[in-house]
């Protein structure tokens, strides 16, 4: 069904981003593409769904790539999406309706498909992939998974033989991941031939055929479905891979008493109209201890560090750091909130500025160390969006160590990142919680909250 | 409401156009008067019952401002009032008409109908995109707005702080918009179909007919 065959790309002309691939995947197969951050899976994924050579400009291209018996590079974009289906990790990106019934539709809408045979189609596809909720709503008030959920549904639609993943749970909570599983279960059962790159690994061992494992832009291994499940720990860590199987947490629950040095919250309450969000939220932690927020969707976790941050009033309740009440100002003043999108808090057009911005009277050899403790001294000069996404979410740590923030929360810091990656972004948050300060954990990831993490608050979702 | 009714777009885009002649054509005020009442009929029988209430309401005292209150208000306040309200007066029937296709027009039959007048497709590509683009911006205004008060970013700062993470984000969207825009065959020179049949009702056809007369009376009445 695809074929790769020594494959050489380039970006530009100087290096190459794989060398010599190869690969056959049969119709019905299912297979993974997995390494390190930047090995070229998502490359890959580029090569078969024609992304590559068709949307880059100025690359280098050698070798034959066929899918679905189409010579890639020889068919427009357009023919080559009917029978390849892509799905992106972006769920924020991928619509150009404002409604989901809209969305559903307009990749056929595109291919001058009859409107009975659409009707018909997307009766189908509400059906099978138990979207019944989806219909009929505005874009912007889906949730990040439910977005992910159409864009899968909007492909499905178009019934592609072949489907092209890529990295679609970078993006996704727990709950989500477990509706990304079973539409791919689906797909499999029709059948169809899937290709995934992707980082988390638990929730596709059930249904992947073969995994390949690329590095350096090229395939250095290929396990079948038993010899991947049956990898021993040491080697998967060694090959920078995520778990394979659920991470279990055993980690104790967040206290409740209040504490006199440390963050206290106690009674707090907030409601948007007559939506509770939470009510009479009690706990406490204490400096040198890292504390992990989970819940589902809509259990008001970004609602909470809002309110956390000093961004948004609480209806009732205190928040006391080391025992003295901090109203709205002086929360906004304490505390810091290292956002997921870390392009949305960086504004200044060197390292350098980006610090000096945070606060004008911190003395430079201040700025130096701060720097120089997260690796970030050498690129003080670069602009801030030449830097990788993990320097970038250590530069917005940096701009709060300058303006002596003493609260410092992380909004889902590991989403899309490989083991290596995680396991600096564990460090990190280690060395703060080490350094006296209090930090606090928004995230869906099990492996870095295990890794990372002390304690945990379970937000509910209020019903009542 | 189950029977509400409603208009077909390109109904919407005419009457648009012939409520500016309307307009611009300086009429009277009866016809002016009475081309408002009629809009705001339409927008009764679309199911905004309240908002065609509303707005009949905002014209009586725009109104009565004009021709009660402004004649016998200190010079000072009526220079700086006048034009002001006999714009608003003048210009009433496109903000009704416009805000009824604001309300009750999605944006895909707003599509299919520039379609159905075989505009270019370029054109009709980059305008659902613009459109579609004003949400997504206030999101993320949000999110940088509060990443600002975070790091105490204040007053005109903001304005030149805003400019990095929007230029960004919108580098990245556009890259990723046209990824899955492509893959998903937006390209295809065949005609496109559409779930969406526009249909021109009597109503239709009576509100377009309705226009036309109003702009006559609109030029020859003075």
């Amino acid at each position: 069904m695809v074929k790769i065959d020594h494959v050489y790309f380039g970006y530009c002309r100087e290096t190459d981003t794989l060398k010599d691939v190869n690969l056959h995947i049969s119709a019905g197969e299912c297979v993974l593409l997995c390494g390190e951050s930047g090995c070229g899976k998502t490359t890959v994924t580029k090569l078969i769904n024609g992304l590559i050579p068709h949307f880059a400009e100025n690359c280098s291209l050698q070798g034959e790539v066929t899918a679905a018996s189409l010579d890639v590079a020889q068919t427009e974009l357009y023919e080559l999406s009917k029978e390849i289906g892509s799905v992106f990790q972006n769920p924020k990106s991928q619509f150009f309706n404002l409604d989901t019934d809209s969305e559903l539709a307009f990749a056929l809408e595109n291919e001058g498909t009859d409107p009975v045979y659409i009707r018909a189609r997307l009766a189908e596809t509400v059906h099978n992939l138990h979207i019944e909720k989806l219909q009929r709503r505005n874009i912007f008030s889906l949730s990040g998974g439910e977005k992910q959920t159409l864009a899968f549904a909007s492909v499905y639609a178009m019934n592609p033989k072949i489907f092209v993943l890529d990295e679609p749970s970078a993006n996704l909570d727990y709950e989500a991941i477990e509706h990304l599983r079973e539409q791919i279960d689906v797909l499999k059962a029709e059948g169809h031939t899937v290709i995934i790159a992707e980082h988390r690994l638990y929730y596709l061992t059930d249904f992947i055929d073969r995994a390949v494992y690329l590095k350096n832009g090229q395939i250095v291994r290929s396990f079948t479905h038993e010899e991947f499940l049956s990898m021993p720990d040491e080697y998967r860590v060694a090959l920078g891979l995520r778990a394979l199987k659920p991470t279990s947490i055993d980690l104790p629950k967040v206290r409740q008493e209040g504490t006199e040095l440390g963050l206290s919250v106690e009674g707090l309450s907030f409601s948007y109209g007559k939506k509770v969000v939470f009510k009479e939220l009690t706990f406490s932690t204490s400096p040198g201890e890292v504390l992990a927020i989970t819940g589902p969707n809509g259990a008001g976790k970004t609602t909470l560090i809002r309110c956390l941050c000093g961004l948004l009033r609480e209806q009732a309740g205190t928040i006391r750091l080391d025992g003295k009440r901090l109203k709205l100002k002086g929360r906004n003043k304490a505390s810091f909130c290292v956002m997921q999108d870390v392009n949305h808090q960086l504004f200044s057009d060197s390292v350098w500025d980006e610090c000096k911005l945070s606060s004008r009277d911190c003395e430079d050899e201040v700025i130096e160390r701060i720097l120089n403790d997260f690796d970030l001294l050498r690129f003080k000069d670069k602009h801030p969006m030449t830097l990788s996404g993990g320097q970038k979410q250590r530069l917005a740590v940096a701009t709060a160590l300058v303006s002596n923030k003493k609260l410092l929360i992380f909004d889902e810091p590991t989403s899309g990142l490989d083991h290596a990656q995680m396991m600096v972004v564990s460090s990190v948050v280690r060395k703060l919680a080490d350094d006296g300060h209090i930090v606090l954990v928004v995230t869906h990831d099990w492996e870095f909250l295990k890794c990372a993490c002390d304690r945990v608050l379970e937000l509910k979702s209020y019903i009542g | 409401m189950d029977k509400e009714m409603h208009i077909d777009p390109r109904t919407g885009i005419i009457l648009l156009l012939l409520s500016n002649i309307i307009a611009f054509a300086q009429s009277v005020l009866w016809v002016n008067g009475s081309w408002v009442c009629i809009l705001a009929l339409l927008m009764f029988l679309c199911g905004c019952g309240r908002s065609a209430a509303k707005f009949l309401t905002a014209y009586l005292l725009l109104l009565i401002l004009q021709y009660k209150l402004i004649p016998v208000a200190p010079k000072f306040i009526a220079t700086s009032f006048s034009i002001f309200v006999n714009y608003s007066i003048m210009m009433y029937p496109c903000i009704i008409i416009g805000i009824l296709m604001i309300r009750k027009t999605p944006l895909r039959h707003f599509i299919v109908a520039l379609r159905k007048w075989h505009l270019s497709t370029n054109f009709i590509i980059s305008f659902s995109v613009a459109l579609r683009y004003f949400p997504a911006i206030r999101e993320e205004k949000g999110h940088i707005w509060d990443a600002m008060k975070l790091r105490n970013i204040h007053g005109l700062q903001r304005m030149e702080c805003m400019v990095l993470p929007m230029m960004v984000s919108a580098i990245n969207t556009a890259d990723e918009l046209s990824a899955a825009a492509v893959t998903r065959g937006i390209e295809n020179p065949a005609p496109k179909t559409s779930l969406v049949e526009l249909n021109m009702s009597i109503l239709d056809w009576i509100y377009i007919g309705m226009g036309f007369i109003f702009v006559f009376l609109a030029i020859y009445i003075k």
